[in-house]
Formats: C-alpha cells, structure tokens, sequence
C-alpha cells in the first residue's frame, strides 16, 4: 500500500496547482505588497520610495493603540461569552435533542447566510431608543420607558457575540461529536463529578473542536467593524476603521498599511502555532 | 450478601430490556452474566454500575438503597467493553483517575499506581508511557489497574475480552481468574460465551430477553441445563425431542428409539456421550461430514429420520468413512433432561 | 439523574438562543412595514407601501443583479477550484500535501475586512480600478477554502480502491473520473456550489473594499444604515434574503431534476 501511494504522489501536485496559483496572486500577493507599501515614506502613493520603519513607530506612538486594543479585547470578550454560550448549546444538540438535533442545527446555521448588513440593521432597530422594537412594545405594552445600549461600546459588542455566535457553535460541536459518550461514563464510573468529568474528559477531548471556533471568532472579530459602525455608533473606533480612514480621507496609504501588517501579524501570531498543531485529516475525514 | 438486586427492571420505550430480575450476589463472589446480544445483560451491569436508571426495583449494596445514587457515588468500578481509556493521558493518569477525583495527594497516588502496575502485570516504565502506544493485551491490563485504583467493593466487566484474539484471552481469562482469588473482590462479569463464564465464574446466571433464566454453578449449569436455551448455548450438543405414545410408551423422534422412563420432554446429549458400538439407547447412523478437531475427532451423523446428531471421538477415527454406517448409542445416565 | 425539570431547563436554552439569533431577523420585517421617515414602533400604519417602493426602484435591480453576477461567478469558479484542491487536499498523499492543508485555510482565518484592504490597497498598486469583478476574487480567496474543505469531507469518505476496480474492468483515466469519481464527489460539489452561493451573496466585510463604484446588496444596506435610516432599508434587506432564498431552491430543484433526467437514461 505505501510503495502504492508513493507512485502515484505526482498528481496531487497538479490538482493542487490551479488553487495554489490562484491563492498566490490573490492571498499571499496582496499581503507582500501591503508589507512594501507599509515601508514607504508616509503620505506617498508609488512604491518606489526609500523603505523606511518610520510607519511602524508612528503606528505605535500616535494614538493607534486604543483601536487595536479595542479589537483585541472585543475579540476577546466574544470569544470567550460566545463559547460559555456554545458549550451547553452542543452538548445539547449532541447529546439530548434527539430528533431536533438536526432541526435546531439548521435553524441555527440559517443566520450566517443573512447578510450581515441586514442581521445588524435588524438589531440595531430592535435595540433603538423610544420608537424601537423592543423600547416601542415594553412602551405600549406595559408603559415603561427604557433607555438604550444604543452606540455605545455595549451594543458594539453584543452585536459581535451576536454575529460570531454561530461561527464558534459548529466547530464546537464537532468537537463535542468527538468525545465518545463511554469516556464520560468511566470518569462517571471513577467517582468523577460533573465539573471533574467536563474539566478532565469532556475538555480536553473537545480541544480540537473548540479550538478552532475560538481561533476563527477571534481572527473574524480581530477585523470586525460592521458591528462598531452600525451599533457602536462613533463609541467606538475599531481597527479596521482607523486603517480605512488611513486609506482614504487621510490618503496616507503607507500608514494604513503599516497596522494593516500589524493586524496581519497579531492574526498570524495566534493562528499559525495552533494550526500547526491541528490534525486536519483527523478533524475533515472522521 | 454484597448486592441485591430485587425486580429491577428497565424499559427503553416498548422494550423491556431488563424485565424483574431479582439477584443476590455475596461478597467475594465471581458471578458471570451469561446471554446473547440482545438479552439485556449490558443493560444490566449499566443499572448495577448506575449507568442507567431503572425503571422498576431495587438495588440495595448491603442493607443500603442504591437504586438512585448515581455512578461517581458508588463504591463499584467497571471495565468498560471499549475499554474507555482516556487517550489523551498517561497509563499513570489513567490508573490514577478516581484517586485524583478524590483529592488523594500526588506521591501518594503515584505509589499506589506502581503497586497497580506490578498487580495487572505490568513493567513500572509504563506509568508514564500514552494509552494509545499500548497493545490490545497492555490496554486491558491498564483498564483493569484503572479500575482498582478506586480500591472498589464490586468490579463490573462488560465484555472487555470480546475483541481480543483467542490466545490471548485465554491468559487473561485466566489471570483474571487469580486477580480474582488473589484480592477477595466481588466481581460481576458479563460475557456472550458460555465457555469463558465456565472457566472463570464461582456462579453463572444466564439471560435470556431481559430475564435470568438459570443460575448455578459452573458444575451445575453444564450437568442440568435448564431449557433447550441453555443446552444449545453450551455449543454443539444434540438435542433429542420426546414423543409420547400414550400407555408408559415413549421414544425419541429424531432417531426412533424407545425410551422406557423419559425424565423430561428433551433429552441433551454431549457430543462425547455419543459413542460407537452398543449401550442403552442405539441407532444405526450414516456419517454425513467429518472434521478433525486436534485431538479428537467430529463426525456429523444421519438418522433414519434426516435428523443430524453430532459425536465426537478421541483420535483420528479412521472407520468413520463419510457415507459408511456404523452402530453409536449412549448411556441413560448421560442424558440431561428439560421439560422446554 | 435526568428529572423533567432538566429536560425543560434544556428546551428552554436552545429557545432562548434561537430567539437570540432571530429577533433582528424578526425586528427587520417588523419594521419593513412602515412607511414613517423615523421609526415608531409599534407603527400606526401597518402598510407593504416600503415594499412597492423598493421593487419600483431602479437602485434595487441594479444591487441585486451585481450581487447576482458575483455570486454566479463565484461558484463557477470555487467549485472547480474546490474540486481540483480537494483532490489535492484529500484524494492524494503527496509530498507537500500537509503544507497545502494548512496554507489553504489560512484564508478562513483572516480577518476578511484587512483582507479586503490589502487587496484594495493591491489594485491600486497594480493599476487596476476595483469593480464588481474584482470583488469575485475577492470573495474567491475566502469561499474557495471553505468549498475546497467541504469537498475534501467527501472525500474521506471515498474508498480509492474503487477507481482501481474501475480501471481493473477497463475504465480509461477520464472515464474513472466521470463514472467513479465525479458520482461520488457529487453531493459534496453541490452543497459547496450552494455555500458558495450564499456566502458571496451576504459578503459584506470584502465587497466593502473591492467592489469600488458598483455597490452589492450587502454593502447597500451598509452603508444606508449606518448614514440614514429609511423605510425603505428594512424592506430592500427582506427583499434581498427572499431571492437568494429562492435562487437556492430553484437551482437546487433545477440539479435535482438533472440529476432525475440523468438516472432514468442510465
């Protein structure tokens, strides 16, 4: 069998041509470029200029900090309250929803092909002040008047919970799909408690799984900005917001691309070690 | 008495797969729970071990109630049929589960653990070896030690030798056996074979759609099979039918012998009870089919009435020609009789 | 161990999260049926006027046949971008075959607006304006990985040696592929077309940045609600999520009656 696979290791690289190609134009391209132009001198548009770090203390001296710490944390909190809301979510669709396991999981599913645009536009007129969906029915329904979380960094980072909820949901559940059900039952069996049994077995077992929807809420959230705009009102800057407002009205491209690298290289920092780690034939082909 | 079981039941929807079975069970006793797949025995040691919740009935561990307490409050442990190793830990994480669960200090675990390793048989350089490098035979011994480090009252084994080659468990059959003897614990096994509950049990009960159709001693099960169930799930026996005539008279219907005091409706006779030349009950039968068994050899043989009896013979049988015809017959007193 | 009270505890969770999940989706019809400048719920006039308005506009053909146009591109090109890599990815052991797994998902987690950006901020370099079609390669980098993954899932499932049984009986190598293999990547082609489809069509993160002057339907909404808020918004957001609804089931009505025709010849 091995002497088998290794005469036929010539096409798998021909299949994989056409893909590689295309992601080396348009994936790994791009970001060399933006790594050049983050080299240029500030406020120039060629990329022909003397290469110069002068962005990159810029980035770090000039008042950049507080978005990109605003990113990270949001990515942060999300990650974390939108897997405290995942874990009992898969473990009861795996384990106790039976029937409407699969129900459930689509109804669940079915948000992510909404645009966002519209889930968001749909919760900020929920969340409205006054004349809002749910300020405008506790007010004609029972007469109380509510105030709103409305652009502040609170309905910025409900909405992001919100969005990303989904995103670490189905790994999660994957994960949990991987812990055989006996495994609980011996550390049951062994005088293990339920807490015992979730942070020896259940934990490590779903690792993979859980792993990968935190590194995918975190990396999405990283560059999250459609939730800070339409919810957070100007509460909020985000990373991604300030590197636009680089690109565009400041026409400072240099500048925009020196944190678009430092984005970049936070991304990489937290997805490449884990990645690495992650048995992909393991976790696609169960 | 170290268990009691009083009408437990247990029901998954319309199916009763544990149907009012009352058991008790002493202390230091080895008991086998012999049945098909099917016939509830799993299910059984899930609600001794508190896997399950019953439906209906007791269980009482000495004079205690246990029917409710669930699975990690119970002084029992099993050995899963799967094994159910954590493959994310080491042997010695592994055997040193439950004692962590009950906060018992590192060192003091770790002792124990090597004394656990040197019980199951195995080399103190496992302890921190992965699960997933052990062998089929390693895998089990490390379930086992697993299971004793909780230093439980009852051990609950749900098949774990089944997938396991013949040789080797045929060792462990026997080295469970002295593990057995050796620690006075009670152990609850359960098992398809009736040959592996023979071997190792102080008592067999036997199951059959949820309920304990017999139980005894190893001696007693294979002396006076309680029904045809019992008889056939001992391997190949001949099974003969009883016809009553009316007035005192009664033969065998599959090789139409008179039989002059019938003790039951069936008759089971072992195949090595079945023996060339004359004895009390005769027939003349055609060999149909022989094969060598080592030892011994197996010879499938024809009736008058097509039915097929099976006998077998030390050596080679070198007369028992496929198609020849010879005389076999058997003893009375060979026969073991059941009413169904 | 399991009282009933659990059992409702549980069923009370996943209604919760469904409600979670749902109320905007809720409050975006709720308010599409107004035709206020500013929103009052609840509304004095319930009224679809918002509704005969946008499928009277011409902005609203034109968003969505943009976002149509990126969307129908999109699955052409990811599923045969998907089923070479996926065979790539999980039909073939290769020498590089680890590395290619691993880069090919990096694209999934990256974050997709600093990828619209440095793909904006690219254009720009090479000298090419952004538009509609260069939002598809946009939405390529993203949606091929996942297509390919969804693919490769099929193919894990795939016993190779029935291709050598095939070949065995006298199968040439491209009747192998449309007899053997082709058949049993088939429902995983179709549900990665189908995620194609909807994810490129509710893109907004990447559309932001590379569709220059030609606005999809996701971005639309965007950039009106974030400046201002109009009746006219909620009932264009329905009307958008009701066609890709119904682009998805008459395409997949439209396979299956294929694929019907297709095993009555055979």
């Amino acid at each position: 069998m091995d002497g088998d696979m290794n005469t036929r290791s010539t096409p798998g690289r021909w299949f994989a041509a056409p893909v590689a190609v295309f992601m080396m134009l348009c994936f790994a391209a791009p970001i060399l470029i933006v790594t050049w132009y983050s080299l240029m001198p500030s406020r120039t548009f060629g990329l022909t200029g003397d290469l110069t770090l002068e962005n990159y203390r810029s980035a770090f001296t000039d008042g950049y900090g507080r978005p990109l710490m605003w990113s990270l944390m949001g990515a942060a909190t999300t990650t974390v309250v939108t897997a405290i809301l995942a874990w009992p979510t898969a473990v009861i669709l795996h384990r106790y929803a039976g029937k409407w396991a699969s129900v459930t999981s689509a109804l669940i599913a079915l948000p992510i092909f909404i645009s966002e645009s519209v889930r968001l536009f749909g919760m900020s007129v929920f969340l409205m002040p006054r004349g809002g969906i749910l300020a405008g029915t506790l007010n004609a329904v029972f007469g109380i008047q509510i105030g709103s979380i409305m652009n502040t960094w609170a309905a910025a980072q409900f909405g992001m919970i919100y969005i990303h909820l989904p995103f670490m949901l189905f790994p999660l559940l994957l994960g949990i799909s991987l812990i055989p059900a006996d495994r609980i039952e011996a550390a049951r069996d062994l005088g293990a408690n339920r807490w015992q049994s979730f942070r020896e077995i259940e934990l490590p077992l779903a690792a993979p799984g859980l792993m990968i929807g935190a590194l995918l809420t975190f990396v999405l959230c990283l560059g999250a900005n459609a939730e800070a705009a339409i919810l957070g009102g100007r509460a909020v800057t985000v990373i991604t917001a300030a590197i636009e407002q680089r690109f565009n009205y400041a026409q400072d491209w240099p500048m925009g691309a020196a944190l678009t690298v430092i984005v970049i290289a936070v991304t990489a920092l937290i997805v490449l070690p884990v990645l690495s780690r992650l048995d992909l034939n393991k976790l696609t082909g169960r | 008495m170290i268990l009691s079981l009083a009408s437990l039941s247990k029901t998954f929807g319309t199916t009763k797969a544990v149907d009012d079975v009352s058991l008790t069970i002493p202390e230091g006793e080895f008991l086998t729970i012999v049945g098909p797949s099917g016939s509830g025995k799993s299910t059984l040691v899930r609600l001794l071990a508190g896997l399950e919740t019953p439906s209906g009935g007791d269980l009482f561990l000495r004079e205690a109630r246990i029917t409710d307490t669930p699975a990690n409050k119970r002084p029992t442990a099993m050995v899963f049929q799967s094994l159910a190793l954590f493959d994310h830990r080491s042997v010695g994480q592994n055997i040193e589960f439950a004692m962590k669960m009950k906060g018992v200090p590192a060192l003091a675990r770790r002792a124990r653990a090597m004394e656990l390793l040197q019980l199951v048989r195995l080399p103190a350089e496992y302890y921190s070896r992965s699960v997933t490098q052990c062998s089929g035979g390693e895998r089990q011994r490390v379930a086992l030690a697993r299971a004793f480090a909780s230093d439980p009252e009852i051990l609950f084994f749900d098949e774990p030798l089944s997938a396991i080659d013949y040789r080797l468990r045929k060792t462990l059959e026997v080295e469970l056996k002295e593990l057995h003897q050796r620690t006075g614990r009670t152990f609850v096994y359960i098992t398809h074979s009736l040959e592996e509950a023979m071997v190792m049990s102080d008592r067999i009960a036997i199951m059959q759609d949820g309920r304990i159709i017999q139980t005894g001693t190893p001696a007693q099960i294979y002396g006076a099979p309680a029904n045809r169930f019992v008889a056939s799930f001992m391997g190949e026996v001949n099974i003969l039918t009883v016809e009553n005539k009316g007035d005192g008279q009664a033969a065998f219907v599959e090789i139409g012998q008179p039989i002059a005091k019938p003790g039951g409706a069936y008759a089971m006779v072992r195949p090595e009870a079945l023996a060339q030349g004359a004895g009390d009950i005769s027939a003349q039968l055609t060999v149909t089919q022989r094969l060598m068994l080592g030892s011994r050899t197996q010879v499938h043989l024809s009736s008058e009435t097509g039915a097929i009896l099976i006998s077998e013979i030390p050596g080679t049988a070198p007369d028992l020609l496929i198609g020849s015809t010879h005389s076999f017959s058997f003893a009375t007193q060979d026969i073991a009789w059941m009413e169904t | 161990m399991q009282g009933r009270h659990t059992g409702a505890l549980r069923a009370l969770w996943i209604v919760a999260i469904l409600a979670f999940l749902y109320i905007p989706i809720i409050s975006v019809l709720l308010a599409s049926m107004a035709n206020t400048r500013y929103m009052r719920f609840p509304h004095k006039v319930w009224t679809l006027d918002a509704y005969r308005e946008a499928i009277a506009s011409f902005t609203t053909w034109q968003i969505h046949s943009i976002s149509f146009w990126i969307a129908f591109f999109v699955v052409i090109f990811a599923v045969i971008l998907g089923t070479l890599g996926a065979v790539a990815f999980a039909r073939f052991d290769w020498r590089g075959r680890s590395l290619f797994q691993r880069l090919l998902v990096l694209p999934i987690f990256f974050p997709q607006p600093v990828l619209g950006l440095a793909l904006l901020l690219s254009l720009n370099a090479v000298g090419l304006s952004p538009s509609w079609k260069t939002a598809i390669l946009a939405h390529l980098v993203w949606i091929v990985p996942i297509v390919t993954l969804i693919i490769s899932i099929r193919f894990f499932g795939y016993d190779p040696t029935q291709e050598e049984a095939a070949r065995d009986l006298g199968a040439n190598n491209w009747q192998v592929i449309r007899e053997v293999t082709l058949p049993a990547l088939w429902p995983g082609i179709f549900s990665g077309g189908l995620f194609a489809f909807l994810l490129s069509w509710s893109n907004l993160p990447l559309s932001i940045y590379t569709s220059g002057p030609d606005t999809p339907l996701p971005v639309w909404l965007f950039t009106r609600t974030a400046t201002n808020y109009s009746p006219l918004v909620p009932s264009v957001a329905v009307i958008g999520t009701l066609i890709s609804a119904c682009l998805v089931i008459s395409f997949a009505l439209i396979v299956l009656a294929i694929r019907g025709l297709q095993r009555r010849r055979a």
